[in-house]
């Protein structure tokens, strides 16, 4: 019946009669003052660094701010946000971004974006946006001085009590093409910081700056370097650290069992399958081509198809499955842990280890993470950002072909605890030496991190829940446990800006041990004590 | 012969990391950092929103090597001095603003609290002179 109507209102030919996709935004508009002119001087270096500008900072920073861009041009883009606050912030850590980059420069190769901010009415297409709000914003940015953001009337009075900065008026200007004059501000986050002396600092920033290419230059030849021999540890290692997770001769028994052994009966020793790295490993480079097959682990089993070749060359981490379970997670300790909840946790398997550095290299030298660790073999790998964790994560489970992830939070809590309800897993006052925390061992700071599994097992039998290095856990965060999940799932949502770490580091004190302990930093930010272990679904 | 090479090459760049990192990066002289908001001896009701100000230097993303910038760690009631050969503690006391941040919203108990900004380089290691904001108070009720 819909599609008759429709044809009978004469719309024939036009697409359906949805409403025009109108929509109240604070429309960005920015562009590079000057671009011709340095397009002349140096086109290729000019366009290469454009183009970082907008991929390193411009578009990060406007989904940090829950803005969308909508289009790039050659020299300016346009994006749109629900607030007019979210947009204003935007745009003043762009400028004061540029500020920095363009430090090191002289200063006829700066690269300076006028921003004009516009409130307005405006339809909204895929991939571009129209309307007089558009047009005014545009005009704004071109009345803009360099590094500066001009903003509207409109988005003044949004924001005047709410962003904490100076705003300089213009007063009412008359824009080209726009009938009613428009009133105009002048945003200044902090005036001094575009005034500042240069000249006699300008050689050393020249020295600093050549200084880190040097170094940037000196890493990519060191891990090019370094790739076959990161290869030859996928085959070398393989034998001795996997056989009990390898997939599956089909005549083996579930290899489920094989793995809980631990679990009842944590081994006085730790692993020395996993940690140490096989001294075979100093094979000579000759020997990276690969091998079909490690020959040790299944002898007589005819080489299934393709598919599992790739996950026989991969060292996983040694895991540990857990049965489900039921659990108060939180305490009242500090307001982030409360209000103390129950949670169902569904089985899973959880690494018995931080991933090492060695594990974290194999990923590097495959090219599916973005670095490569320094620091002993078997020691945490450490300075990994949430997303760093999560490539290894998605490498090793493409690697592997099994559903490796970053543990949800309510499950790592639930691995923490090893069964218990106590301030500590061991009780409820704090012993020294069970845990890797600062005044809490005799360690010297230079041996820190110190390698994985050295303090004692949880009742669960796993190590390092607890000091030793913070690990990144899939959930979003939240100042606190209103409104989490109670069925053990991630607690996120699209595009947060910072995730949970949980256990403290060496260089926290006792209190950070604690298993209900929570903590936040930045999705997107390296810190040298944060690390991470890896989770898998049955 | 290429092991040898290799051995030689990490143990030319480890040394010029540590040289890299034995102090921090130099700052500007003039290099000033400072609370836009709340000012020393502020009485505020509940949370609020902590502005960082910074003249004579840019704010950048925690990671990125560019002169003269750098991003916030803002201290909450620390009393111990800054190491300036180690990266700027992390934890619950010690705020990071690696995403290049210039403000953010505080929530601390009632009481009185002494915050101080510290500028970290690339890598989390306080400035070389450290840039520093003086240390305000401030009173929650």
């Amino acid at each position: 019946m819909a599609e008759i109507r429709d044809i009978k209102s004469g719309r024939t030919g036009e697409p359906p009669p949805q409403p025009m996709p109108r929509r109240l935004a604070a429309i960005v508009a920015g562009d590079i003052s000057g671009y011709s002119r340095l397009m002349q001087i140096d086109e290729e270096g000019t366009h290469n660094r454009v183009k970082r500008i907008e991929r390193d900072l411009i578009e990060p920073t406007i989904v940090e701010h829950h803005g969308k861009l909508v289009k790039t041009t050659g020299d300016g883009f346009i994006a749109i946000f629900d607030s007019p606050v979210e947009a204003v912030r935007c745009s003043i850590v762009i400028q004061q971004n540029l500020v920095g980059r363009n430090a090191a420069l002289p200063k006829h190769h700066w690269i300076e974006y006028r921003i004009g901010i516009n409130l307005g009415d405006v339809i909204i297409e895929t991939d571009d946006v129209y309307g007089d709000g558009v047009n005014i914003a545009t005009r704004l940015e071109g009345i803009a001085d360099p590094g500066q953001v001009y903003i509207s009337g409109g988005i003044y009075e949004q924001i005047k009590h709410k962003v904490v900065c100076g705003y300089e008026s213009l007063g009412d200007r008359k824009v080209k093409n726009i009938t009613d004059p428009v009133r105009v501000y002048r945003v200044l986050p902090d005036p001094a910081a575009f005034q500042r002396s240069r000249r006699r600092r300008e050689n050393i920033l020249i020295f600093l700056l050549s200084f880190t290419l040097l170094v940037i230059a000196g890493g990519v030849f060191w891990y090019m370097l370094w790739q076959p021999r990161g290869k030859s540890w996928d085959q070398a290692s393989a034998p001795v650290s996997s056989p009990a997770e390898q997939p599956r001769p089909p005549a083996l028994p579930a290899p489920v069992v094989k793995q809980a052994a631990p679990e009842s009966q944590p081994a006085p020793t730790r692993a020395p399958a996993q940690q140490q790295p096989a001294p075979q490993s100093q094979l000579p480079p000759a020997a990276k081509q690969e091998a079909p097959l490690p020959r040790s682990a299944s002898p007589a089993t005819p080489a299934p198809p393709s598919t599992t070749r790739p996950a026989s060359s991969v060292r996983e981490p040694a895991m540990i499955p857990l049965r489900g379970g039921s659990f108060a997670m939180g305490g009242i300790e500090e307001n982030t842990e409360k209000p103390v909840h129950q949670i169902t946790i569904k089985p899973f398997a959880i690494g018995k280890f931080p991933v090492s550095v060695g594990e974290w290299n194999e990923c590097a030298a495959a090219k599916g993470c973005a670095f490569v660790a320094a620091g002993k073999d078997d020691a945490p790998v450490t300075n990994v950002s949430w997303t760093d964790a999560k490539q290894y994560v998605a490498w090793l489970a493409e690697a592997a072909r099994k559903p490796y992830r970053l543990p949800t939070e309510a499950e790592w809590e639930y691995a923490a605890r090893g069964g218990t309800q106590t301030k500590y897993w061991w009780g409820d006052q704090f012993q020294s030496g069970m845990a890797n925390c600062k005044n809490c061992t005799d360690i010297a700071a230079t041996e820190q991190p110190i390698k994985v599994g050295t303090f004692k097992p949880n009742p669960f039998g796993l190590y390092d829940m607890g000091g030793g290095v913070d690990q990144w856990v899939e959930d979003c965060w939240h100042k606190n446990y209103q409104g989490a999940p109670t069925d053990g799932s991630a607690w996120v949502e699209s595009q947060c800006t910072s995730h949970v770490i949980r256990s403290g580091s060496w260089r926290n004190d006792a209190r950070y041990v604690r298993p209900s302990n929570r903590d936040s930093y930045d999705t997107d930010v390296r810190y040298p004590t944060h690390g991470f272990r890896v989770a898998l679904s049955p | 012969m290429k092991f040898i090479r290799l051995i030689a090459l990490s143990l030319a760049l480890t040394c010029l990391s540590f040289a890299a990192h034995a102090q921090g990066k130099p700052a500007p002289k003039d290099a000033l950092l400072y609370f836009v908001w709340p000012q020393n001896g502020t009485t505020i009701k509940g949370g609020f929103w902590c502005r960082f100000g910074l003249r004579n230097m840019g704010v950048t993303h925690a990671g990125d090597h560019f002169a003269n910038s750098g991003h916030h760690h803002l201290l909450i009631d620390v009393n111990e001095p800054l190491n300036p050969n180690e990266p700027i503690a992390q934890d619950k006391s010690h705020l990071h603003f690696g995403a290049g941040q210039t403000e953010a919203r505080i929530e601390l108990p009632p009481g009185k609290h002494t915050l101080q900004l510290v500028l970290g380089d690339a890598e989390h290691y306080p400035f070389n002179p450290p840039v520093v904001s003086d240390k305000i108070t401030i009173n929650i009720k």
